[in-house]
């Protein structure tokens, strides 16, 4: 859900539409002859971020700045859909909780490292200790979770402080970093990796300050399967409307970028193989600080919520590529399969002024002189804060703001730079924030990080997770129930607390989905992932791009 | 003398003045260098979780000690010339950064502010020598309309025209991808191809304020006694012109360009960015976007020093050019 670009104004905004439709009629390429010929060939993808040229950093454990090439060259134990949670293994071939607080890994075996040395379990226990020893590169905060971690045989077990199931998940992701060449490494938290040994199915090959090239590796366990024998990472320009000329004009075979009017821009300018796919990525909603009046009332809240036309704030947002939000808490279609059926419309909230005014009277707050007003002669307002920067964040809270203006309620927007935005919700200080939600493709993870009273800290103490300070221990009770749980009945039971009380209690007003923008051609390669075949998320700039990849096969 | 050791004086102390705001301005920006961050992970859609900030606080190793200690230490560094690593470029120092990046601006923006001054002037000669006649119109006329033009919308214009539409010059970077700079023939070719749209944007958009500012310089200069008295004698037109009028109209002009020279430095933060070129105009942008205190700190000082030295030069050359200054 990589942002729309930002725009130095609506008449630039405008133009670039102007100029890349202008542009598509143009120059439509000829359609590639097919080679019968099952692997090699160069894959070119668009996104690492040049500044405006690379920094070369293939730390596997620095998410942060890595470039996006380190997600071939290193491989996790196994990847899960952020789509639906389903999982593609990688060096563990599978995995069981003997019992609650218990994960045993299952770990490949005939794998080499890049350089020859055999990989094993030990390579495994090394890097989780990794982490331990250096929580700067613990950025999933593994080890708040997990006390230990033991190898014995092709095993690799971890063991949990209390426990969560679905901590698997992150547990299984971690790049996997060879003992053998880390172990020697002083400061493994500033060390920028420059010749990185993985086990990934490929290796680096050439870096140039503009462009770097992987290779296949050879030795790769699975080499057979892997189609491109050349990958090709471009830095990507650092102005937005530079880069969207870059990508439409052809020189990628996978792009992620937020394109106005996709099917021109993109998609005609080669008819016969660009192709697009814009899943929801996550969920965007209006967060209110529920340690403030009016908004300790669900009442209010539900009001605001009932207020408020979805699908006009998606088509302002997002051109209508995306969907309104379902209330529920999950991202749908993608997390169908966890739906409470029993939830109204699939949880979906269509605007009705009637029924807002009559829980915003319910909250104490009645209609006087046009201004939505209470008991005690205080008027509605709020201020909402969002940075500046994220441009369909922007077009989302104006058009809310507009519409909560018809309603009586005085509402102010704030758009600071990021950093400032980030210090004030986390303190708390805010009073409304437009923020995102969810997006992991595991229900607990979405609802732990977003409503667990725990994170909830005082006003001033600064929280990344629930900074909306919810509290409620029905919901923690439903938390600790599926973190423990490793029946899928049990799951979704609880699941569907969850998802009713996300959906009564309106914590937070969730508006629309945010996009997931990815533009492939298969004119060199097919097996993209696409609505027909949604194998997880096109997003090119995390561990998605190894499920990809590997997914590959030569056009 | 006393003149000069003023100036120096001066200088001394602007300099220092400088040197604070440099550090004080970038620490009055709200959020901390982590919320930066954090920025960057939020717009790829990665969920913010309190883990992923401490493991961002440890690697970003922000100073925790307090102003005063982390001042002192600022000037400490500024006097040993060391200016630390910054946060958005972890595998270098500040000062491998910038020196990266210095050379393409100081070669880009330079040359196009000379070619801007030169043929600006030139123009604004003629115009005003032509005062009131067609050419001086359309000069005028043209100067203020590609004058009005944002920089960067121009540049976008020509890069969609001449480069997207085209072919003909490259979409964006100092040079293309793969290659690594070096003194070579070929790679030199490449840079300057790559060069052409950003410089022809700077061009067209700064040419403009020289036009005007020589223009009406020229004019106020014939209005002058010695102009009338250099026609009477019955000199040749471009004689009065070049030797009499545009000579004197020029000092101004020059002052402009002494500082405008030193500005070259800061870069062009908005058409760099637009053409993706690696100079110091785009890190700037980059350092101020990550709250990269080392970074904008390292690149303010260069731009002030520079500044600074050309005011101070150019204070200097007043003592020669302008007899009245030295009393």
């Amino acid at each position: 859900m990589r942002r729309p670009p930002k725009m130095k104004s609506a008449a630039a905004a405008a133009a670039i539409v102007a100029l890349l439709a202008a542009g598509a009629s143009a120059c439509a390429s000829s359609s590639g002859s097919g080679t019968t010929a099952s692997t090699g060939g160069t894959l070119t993808i668009q996104g690492d971020a040049g500044t405006p040229t690379l920094t070369e950093n293939f730390n596997p454990l620095q998410p942060a700045t890595e470039l996006h090439g380190t997600y071939l060259i290193y491989e996790p134990l196994e990847i899960p859909s952020p789509v639906n949670g389903s999982y593609t293994p990688f060096l563990a071939t599978g995995y069981q909780f003997t019992n609650p607080t218990t994960l045993v890994y299952t770990i490949r075996q005939g794998v080499k490292w890049s350089d020859g040395t055999p990989f094993t379990p030990a390579d495994v226990v090394f890097t989780f200790n990794l982490l331990k020893k250096n929580p700067g590169l613990d950025g999933n905060g593994v080890w708040s979770q997990i006390s230990g971690v033991s190898a014995s045989g092709n095993d690799v077990t971890i063991r949990f402080k209390a426990p969560n199931v679905p901590f698997a998940g992150i547990i299984a992701q971690t790049p996997i970093v060879p003992q053998h060449v880390w172990s020697k490494i002083a400061d493994p938290v500033k060390f920028t990796n420059t010749h990185p040994v993985g086990t990934g199915p490929f290796v680096l090959s050439k870096f140039a300050p503009t462009q770097y090239t992987l290779a296949k590796n050879k030795l790769y366990w699975n080499a057979s399967k892997i189609a491109p024998s050349t990958v090709v990472f471009p830095a990507e320009a650092s102005n937005q409307s530079t880069n969207q000329l870059a990508v439409s004009s052809g020189q990628f075979d996978w792009s992620y970028t937020f394109l106005p009017d996709v099917k021109k821009t993109y998609v005609d300018r080669d008819p016969a193989h660009n192709q697009y796919w814009f899943p929801p990525g996550g969920t965007i909603g209006l967060y209110l600080n529920l340690t403030k009046a009016p908004f300790t009332s669900v009442d209010f809240r539900r009001g605001l919520s009932l207020a408020l036309n979805r699908t006009a704030i998606a088509q302002k947002a997002v051109n209508g590529y995306m969907a309104q939000a379902s209330l529920s808490g999950l991202i749908l279609p993608n997390l169908s399969k966890w739906l409470d059926p029993s939830l109204p419309d699939q949880g979906q909230v269509s605007q009705s002024k009637p029924a807002a005014l009559a829980a915003f009277a319910k909250a104490g707050y009645t209609m006087r002189g046009g201004n939505l007003t209470s008991s005690n002669g205080t008027k509605a307002s709020l201020t909402i804060v969002l940075p500046n920067s994220f441009s369909d964040w922007v077009a989302a809270a104006t058009e809310v703001k507009n519409e909560l203006t018809a309603d009586g309620i005085t509402v102010t927007l704030d758009l600071p730079q990021y950093a400032q935005y980030s210090q004030e919700i986390q303190a708390g200080t805010f009073d409304a924030a437009i923020g995102g939600f969810g997006g992991t493709g595991s229900p607990y993870t979405d609802f732990n990080n977003a409503l667990n009273s725990t994170y909830a800290a005082p006003i001033n103490t600064p929280t990344a997770n629930n900074f909306e300070r919810f509290k409620s221990p029905a919901v923690n009770q439903a938390l600790a129930t599926l973190a423990s749980s490793t029946s899928t009945a049990t799951q979704q039971q609880a699941t569907d607390k969850l998802e009713l009380m996300m959906y009564n209690t309106v914590p937070i007003v969730l508006l629309y989905y945010g996009g997931s923008w990815g533009l492939f051609s298969t004119k060199h390669f097919t097996g993209w992932p696409s609505a027909s075949d949604p194998y997880t998320l096109p997003t090119n700039y995390n561990n998605a791009l190894l499920t990809v990849v590997t997914h590959l096969r030569k056009a | 003398m006393r003149y000069v050791l003023r100036k120096v004086v001066l200088f001394v102390l602007t300099l220092w003045a400088a040197i604070t705001l440099n550090f004080i301005l970038p620490r009055l920006m709200p959020g901390s260098p982590v919320d930066a961050a954090l920025g960057k992970l939020a717009s790829a859609g990665v969920p913010i979780t309190n883990a992923e900030r401490n493991a961002i606080e440890i690697q970003l190793g922000v100073p925790h000690s307090g102003l005063l200690t982390q001042y002192l230490e600022y000037l400490r560094n500024i006097a040993t010339l060391r200016f630390g690593t910054s946060y958005s470029f972890p595998s270098q120092t500040v000062a491998q950064t910038i020196g990266k990046a210095l050379p393409w601006t100081l070669i880009l923006i330079g040359a196009t502010t000379i070619v801007a001054f030169i043929i600006g002037t030139l123009l604004g000669v003629y115009a005003g020598w032509h005062r009131g006649r067609a050419a001086d119109s359309s000069i005028t006329i043209g100067a203020t309309f590609f004058g009005a033009f944002p920089p960067f919308w121009l540049g976008l214009l020509l890069l969609y025209l001449l480069a997207f539409r085209y072919g003909w010059f490259p979409i964006k970077g100092g040079f293309s991808p793969g290659a690594s700079p070096n003194l070579s023939l070929s790679f030199l070719a490449d840079a300057l191809r790559h060069s052409v749209l950003p410089a022809l944007t700077l061009v067209i958009t700064t040419m403009s304020g020289w036009v005007f500012g020589m223009r009406n310089n020229m004019i106020n200069t014939l209005g002058e006694d010695f102009v009338t008295f250099a026609e009477a004698n019955g000199l040749r037109d471009r004689t009065v012109a070049l030797r009499y009028a545009a000579r004197n109209a020029l000092l101004p002009n020059v002052t402009a360009f002494g500082l405008s020279l030193g500005a070259v430095v800061g870069g062009a933060v908005l058409v760099e960015g637009v053409f993706s070129y690696p100079g110091v105009g785009g890190l700037l942008f980059i350092a101020v976007t990550n709250h990269d205190f080392p970074l904008m700190q390292a690149l303010l000082l260069v731009f002030t020093l520079s500044m600074l030295v050309a005011i101070f030069i150019v204070d200097l050359l007043y003592v020669r050019l302008d007899p009245r200054v030295r009393t």
